[in-house]
């Protein structure tokens, strides 16, 4: 078990605990390596089989952006025992529904059965991991459906290249520089073989967790996971190097230009710590103060009262090796980028030089406790938040305990937070224009 | 030796069975269906008759409260709405809490809390769950109904009824209710603008007195509470509500079934879908012995994608987007089945009887096998999942008690699912499916579907919106005898300004303006000139969708950066519209006058211009109402409307383009004459 700095943050707070909840959960390792956590929840009869990957794009090779999140689709071509389109078909044909998705960081794919068909769904996952088969035909038809994927998602959205351009500016070394989905001249560039070689190094038991939540038997399932992931074969040890990001010391100023808008954003972005640093969470509830509902401070005073904003907010994009802190603001009427962007900076300073009220205080930590109760409301919130707290937060206890996080921060770490990183000069400012606006 | 054998052959057998391989090349089987363990809610009675359910759950640290009140039906009668109006008021404030305190209260705990004109929900973590009780409880027993809320409300609900009077789909839910139930029954009635009119505050809050009492009410509690201190909670807050007077309203005969099958058309000249509806009552109730057959057998008509009605409707003849059918029971005899597609104007009879032919398939082919067990899995799957919220876990409860349910229902749903026959499901599509006994219920446009719809030889009756019986609709209006396409011609260029006027028009220029999405707008340039000069641009989140230069001999069309020039038929074929006003052309053109027709309830004289093009006129005001145009992709329609006057000519100010399903209503924002405009314009 991963040690984690929190589990002395929660201990602290052992008084809160009696009104938490209680995720209760298993885990262990297989022989090759595979990590496997068991919650069991009998209420309803439904069981979610998930397998998470530490593989996202911050492992691609820079000239193969893209290939973390094709295997999202690869993956569900066929195995050796299940025919190429059958896998997509066979869930729902036994009343189960399937999804994946990818991050920067790792790759995550889950299943939701009736819990009669369990070994159903270990079974599909076990044929993923072992042996995917990885072809011309569906390198060429996986690669059509994510450039639609692209298409919809990204050129054809009105402001869908912002992330892009933050992350651009805001790294330089970093594989967060590019974005997950990629470049599709990268992956149009990439040999099957270059496929086959990606699998065969991420895709294997000991890079991987394996969550199965819901209504089990304990001793059975045990049994399924040994039977279906047991013989497959251990793969080499992942060794990550990532090169390191300088601080940030003036502000970095740019901009980017989008055809799909007509109406331009001022984007400020900072470069903050891991999601597993306290300080992230804190970054959490100053975005959540700034931006979370009609009352917060910007909403009301931007949007509602001077009517300067059509729409702005702060949100904090949470990732392992850093994150991004984000504000961003769209002009209303003759209200210039500069104007909106004294007016943000105004309330950030606010919260470097004050503290936030008591009842402010107090709001935001109902709202965190809401939201952490909410998660774990359905057995495949849990099942995601199992995976991602063990395979990303080296902690699973997190599942049960994150809230006593942010039950610990209190309002002068919020006031030295907002000064340690929300500096102008730690920045990167953006003005995101529609394209007619490029001289 | 012979005991010595049987361990060794046990031994052997237990040997098998550790090392026994799993065969992965096939497909598990799955398991026995899950039996379901629901936790039996503990309950208790108040006093005042609220029969209170808990379920404790406290994997979350959070606890809903839902309240119902079990009348019967109401009937609200000529003051429909007044529900709607009391269930909108409910939740803003009690007699001694203001509004604004009440509301902020409650974001201020992170908490849910909102009601129906019979219900009342309520949601917070459990450390504030003792509070929010006593805000619901309150809420519910001491509401401050004010004159400013009512009026508030009940602008509103006027407003929402106008935002949904010319919508195909509301209309044809009013009528489906008020044709299959009768427009006096609690589930026929409907609200109108009149209606609520009628209402007045001291209405809502008679309404409120009568009919929003305790006696046969029933709180569920589902969540992180403890049955003891939680009863304790309840007692107080719930119990100081007084019991009301015990309502004595008669449950509603079943309405019979047409005796054949009918068509109940009801004309929206603005339709350019048709809804169509399938439906007859039915006597079904959750305790019926077949009530799982129904169910699958509606399932697999029409329960979704996979479905009898979508397979035949969109796949095999993209008639639609979705086609779907519902069987709701009722244990109030208000059961009803319907069968439902909206389809393309043209080919509305062939959905009508595509959808009968799919009602009697089921009725006469038993199911394929294979596709009752798909069907099985996928109902089993969707029921299952549901059950991982609370809230279904208090409904099934709930159910169980309303419904007089054996205890085990829910456990043994599965099972009773799993264990239906192909010949069951054809059963029960025969009992509830009565493709002999059914309305047809189509909302659309008359002019466009009747002459199709007769030939089916389906008797068909009218309506207006309001289900009120109307005689057939007439399209065409006879042309006066004395009619001739010059005076039509006159008359429109009298209207708008006279000759004298337009004549001395030599350059326009319109600006106008579409939202094509919320925020999202589309820009129309349109530039013409007495001299066939003409340019069109349009201009869609900052980019160029189209643009038509012409210059009287050449001319280009740009779309999407391709540029193509136009041919010289392209261009004979536009000039003649390039003018500012077209119609100064017509009668050198052998235009002709065609007939009357009713273009959004004005009679208005139609004139063929050319092959594709034809225009409409007012009888009335003599103002241009309509141009019809056919391409290649179908018609599309111009509509014009809200004429101004710009020194002394009339212009329309909002051009309304449809084309297939999609409206865009173009609204001027700029218009000039004799300025502004170069020859360099059309290059």
């Amino acid at each position: 078990m991963k040690k984690s700095l929190f589990t002395l943050a929660s201990l602290l707070l052992v008084g809160h605990l009696a009104t938490a909840q209680k995720v209760e959960f298993e885990e262990y390792d297989l022989d090759n390596g595979l990590h496997v956590i068991l919650h069991q929840d009998n209420t309803a009869p439904v069981v979610t089989t998930s397998v998470m990957y530490h593989v996202g794009a911050k492992d691609e090779n820079p000239e193969r952006t893209g290939f973390a999140h094709f295997f999202e689709h690869l993956l569900f071509e066929g195995t050796e025992n299940i025919e190429r389109g059958e896998f997509m078909k066979i869930i729902p044909a036994n009343g189960g529904k399937f999804n994946a998705n990818t991050t920067d960081d790792r790759t995550y794919y889950y299943e939701v059965f009736p819990s009669n068909k369990v070994e159903l769904g270990l079974w599909l996952e076990s044929e993923r991991l072992m042996h995917p088969v990885i072809n011309q035909i569906g390198v060429d038809t996986q690669n059509e459906v994510v450039k639609e994927e692209k298409r919809m998602r990204v050129d054809n959205q009105p402001y869908g290249k912002f992330l892009e351009q933050v992350k651009v500016n805001l790294f330089t070394k970093h594989p967060y520089r590019w974005t997950t989905i990629g470049k599709m001249e990268h992956l149009d560039a990439a040999t099957l073989e270059e496929f086959q070689a990606f699998n065969k190094k991420y895709y294997i038991p000991n890079n991987a967790v394996l969550v199965v939540a819901g209504d089990i038997d304990k001793t059975k399932v045990k049994k399924m996971i040994k039977d279906y992931f047991g013989p497959i074969p251990k793969g080499a040890p992942i060794v990550r190097n990532l090169p390191k990001e300088d601080p940030i010391t003036t502000a970095i100023e740019a901009k980017a230009y989008d055809s799909n808008i007509q109406i331009p954003a001022i984007i400020q972005a900072y470069r903050t710590p891991s999601y597993k640093e306290r300080d992230a969470y804190v970054l959490e509830m100053i975005s959540s103060y700034l931006s979370g509902g009609k009352s917060s401070k910007l909403y009301k005073k931007l949007v509602d009262d001077k009517k300067m904003a059509l729409q702005v907010g702060a949100m904090s994009i949470s990732q392992e090796d850093y994150s991004a802190y984000i504000v961003y603001g769209l002009p209303l009427g003759d209200t210039t980028l500069a104007n909106l962007t004294k007016e943000i900076d105004e309330e950030i300073v606010k919260i470097q030089t004050n503290l936030i009220s008591e009842r402010d205080y107090e709001k935001l930590i109902n709202q965190f406790e809401n939201q952490f109760v909410n998660s774990n409301s359905s057995v495949e919130g849990i099942a995601s938040s199992l995976a991602t707290y063990y395979l990303l937060y080296d902690d699973v206890n997190l599942i049960n305990n994150e809230i006593n996080i942010y039950r610990s921060i209190t309002r002068e770490d919020i006031q030295a937070v907002a000064k340690k990183y929300l500096n102008p000069n730690q920045r990167l400012l953006l003005e995101y224009l529609p394209e007619d606006k490029k001289q | 030796m012979k005991t010595k054998i049987s361990v060794l052959l046990v031994l052997f057998l237990m040997s098998v069975g550790v090392h026994a391989q799993i065969d992965r090349s096939k497909q598990p089987e799955p398991g026995p269906a899950p039996k379901i363990t629901l936790e039996n809610p503990q309950e208790f009675q108040l006093k005042n008759g609220i029969k209170v359910l808990v379920v404790e759950n406290h994997k979350l640290p959070k606890v809903t409260f839902s309240l119902r009140l079990d009348n019967k039906p109401i009937t609200e009668g000529n003051k429909a709405g007044v529900s709607s109006l009391l269930s909108s008021m409910l939740g803003n404030g009690t007699t001694s809490i203001p509004k604004d305190k009440f509301n902020d209260e409650i974001d201020f705990l992170g908490a849910r809390l909102g009601f129906g004109s019979q219900s009342g929900y309520a949601s917070s973590l459990t450390k504030y769950s003792s509070r929010i009780l006593e805000l619901m409880a309150d809420a519910a027993i001491n509401p401050l109904l004010t004159e400013e809320e009512f009026q508030k409300s009940k602008d509103q609900l006027i407003e929402g009824l106008k935002s949904q009077e010319k919508s195909v789909d509301a209309i044809a839910s009013r009528v489906g209710n008020a044709l299959s139930y009768g427009k006096n029954n609690p589930y026929g009635e409907f609200t109108t603008e009149e209606t609520v009119n009628n209402i007045t505050l001291q209405d809502v809050k008679d309404f409120y007195t009568t009919y929003f009492i305790p006696n046969n009410a029933y709180l569920v509690v589902v969540g992180d509470v403890d049955f003891k201190s939680v009863k304790k909670a309840i007692t107080k807050d719930f119990g100081k509500w007084k019991k009301g007077a015990d309502i004595t309203t008669a449950t509603p005969a079943t309405t019979a079934n047409v005796t054949a099958t009918q068509i109940d058309f009801v004309d929206a000249p603005n339709a350019v879908q048709s809804n169509v509806v399938v439906t007859n009552n039915v006597d079904l109730k959750m305790n019926d012995p077949d009530y799982f057959a129904a169910k699958i057998a509606n399932y697999i008509l029409g329960g979704g994608g996979e479905g009898y009605l979508f397979k035949n409707l969109r796949e095999e003849h993209a008639y639609t987007y979705g086609a779907y059918s519902s069987l709701r029971d009722s244990r109030y005899n208000a059961g009803r089945f319907e069968a439902s597609s909206q389809v393309r104007n043209a080919v509305t009879d062939s959905a009508a009887v595509q959808i009968l032919n799919e009602i009697k398939r089921i009725k006469t082919e038993l199911v394929d096998p294979k596709d009752l067990e798909s069907a099985k899995a996928k109902y089993v799957g969707s029921f299952v999942m549901a059950l991982e919220k609370p809230e279904t876990v208090a409904e099934y409860a709930l159910n169980i008690k309303l419904n007089d349910l054996p205890k085990d229902f829910y456990e043994t749903y599965l099972e009773k699912i799993n264990a239906l026959t192909p010949a069951d499901i054809q059963k029960a599509a025969n009992k509830y499916f009565k493709s002999e006994n059914a309305r047809i219920i189509i909302v659309g446009k008359g002019s466009d579907v009747l002459t199709n719809l007769e030939k089916t030889g389906v008797p068909i009756k009218y309506y207006d919106k309001y289900a009120t019986p109307v005689e057939k609709p007439t399209y065409e209006v006879a042309l006066p005898a004395d009619m001739t396409v010059e005076k039509v011609l006159q008359s429109y260029i009298a209207a708008i300004g006279g000759k004298d006027k337009l004549d001395a028009v030599n350059t326009i220029n319109i600006v106008a303006e579409a939202e094509l999405q919320p925020g999202v707008m589309m820009n129309l340039d349109i530039k013409k000139t007495s001299k066939k000069q003409f340019a069109q641009e349009i201009v869609a989140m900052g980019q160029s969708v189209m643009k038509t230069v012409m210059d009287s001999k050449s001319g280009y069309v740009v779309m999407q950066g391709q540029k193509k020039e136009m041919t010289e038929e392209e261009i004979t074929k536009s000039i003649s519209e390039a003018a500012p006003f077209p119609e100064l052309n017509y009668l050198n053109n052998g235009v002709t006058l065609e007939s009357i027709e009713n273009i959004d309830g004005e009679n208005a004289y139609k004139i063929k211009v050319s092959e594709e093009l034809s225009a409409f006129y007012s009888v009335e005001s003599g103002l241009k109402l309509k141009e019809e145009r056919s391409t290649p992709m179908g018609s599309a329609s111009l509509f014009y409307s809200d004429y101004k006057d710009v020194n002394g000519i009339k212009f329309p100010y909002k051009l309304s383009q449809t084309m297939g399903p999609q409206k865009f209503d173009f609204v001027v924002k700029d218009l000039k004459i004799n300025e502004g405009i170069t020859d360099e314009d059309f290059k």
